[in-house]
């Protein structure tokens, strides 16, 4: 009981509070105006045409030109937002499950590749092995996964 | 044509992205917070330190690992602070550390785009420690 009443104090709550609000906040600044943005660029036919610069990115996995977006914007501003437009893609039809399992499992792995891999270059660390080999690694399993998954049978058992 | 009608769409779109991404990270990073109070950190660590040996790290690296896979990035820089490590050192453990993260709140996030999630958790975790061995091996010294 006494565990209990040293977790659950008024220091606690306010820095649950205090955290959970700075993260909404920064959610809520960047996933209005990227849901705007990606609309725009939808009906200005732009959308499509920057993807196909990307389709190099996709083909080793034999993903369709629309995991192109969601994948950049994940790997650029993190998983929340390249998550958000899987979502969406998710809701609309546009990507088979075997797409949205290749997409999650490549940004699992390497997402926010600007912003984290600078944190830890701040500290010390080699900012350019880390981005390459994040991307050898996701690459690499997201590769060797899409071989096996290919098959839709493998899909409906898991 | 761009209209009144595409950005309303798009805020529509934006406001209800936002409100599926809150109800599922607001109960989840509540959780994490209350773990991080707890001795599991402290237990998971020690069950973690074998692997250390494996890609070339101190014992200690193996708090700095687990909280950045229950907690988030910043905690485990933060402990890293606290450790007297050199570049190879840092550079590795960012490397695993950055391929295995926010293990709780990012696959509920991928868990709400409807896919198995626990294939995803596992395959980060295999990834980062064989990230992390193929850098120990290939680090020029």
């Amino acid at each position: 009981m006494a565990r209990i009443e040293t977790i659950f104090n008024v220091g606690f709550i306010s820095e649950t509070l205090v955290g959970l609000f700075k993260l909404l906040a920064e959610m809520f600044i960047i996933v209005i105006p990227l849901m705007i943005f990606m609309e725009v660029l939808k009906n200005l036919n732009i959308l499509e045409k920057v993807s196909g610069w990307f389709t190099w990115l996709v083909k080793p996995f034999s993903l369709p030109i629309q995991a192109i977006f969601p994948l950049l914007v994940g790997l650029v501003f993190g998983i929340a937002y390249g998550g958000s437009l899987i979502i969406d893609a998710a809701k609309e039809g546009t990507l088979t499950k075997r797409d949205l399992y290749l997409i999650n499992l490549f940004l699992v792995i390497n997402h926010s590749v600007i912003e984290d891999t600078l944190l830890f270059v701040a500290i010390g660390a080699k900012g350019f092995v880390l981005i390459i080999f994040r991307f050898i690694t996701s690459f690499l399993i997201t590769w060797l996964v899409a071989k096996y998954l290919l098959t839709p049978k493998r899909l409906e058992s898991s | 044509m761009v209209t009144l009608v595409t950005i309303k769409k798009g805020f529509t779109k934006g406001l209800h992205t936002f409100w599926v991404l809150s109800k599922v990270i607001i109960p989840v990073y509540i959780m994490v917070t209350i773990l991080s109070k707890t001795p599991v950190l402290g237990f998971v660590a020690d069950l973690t330190k074998p692997i250390m040996n494996l890609v070339g790290l101190p014992g200690e690296a193996a708090t700095a690992i687990v909280i950045g896979n229950l907690l988030n990035i910043y905690a485990a820089i933060g402990a890293m602070g606290a450790m007297d490590l050199n570049t190879k050192e840092i550079t590795t453990i960012a490397l695993m550390i950055l391929i295995s993260h926010s293990l709780f709140v990012e696959t509920a996030i991928s868990k709400k785009t409807g896919v198995n999630v626990t294939s995803l958790v596992l395959l980060r975790i295999f990834g980062s420690i064989i990230a992390g061995m193929a850098l120990n091996w290939g680090w020029p010294e």
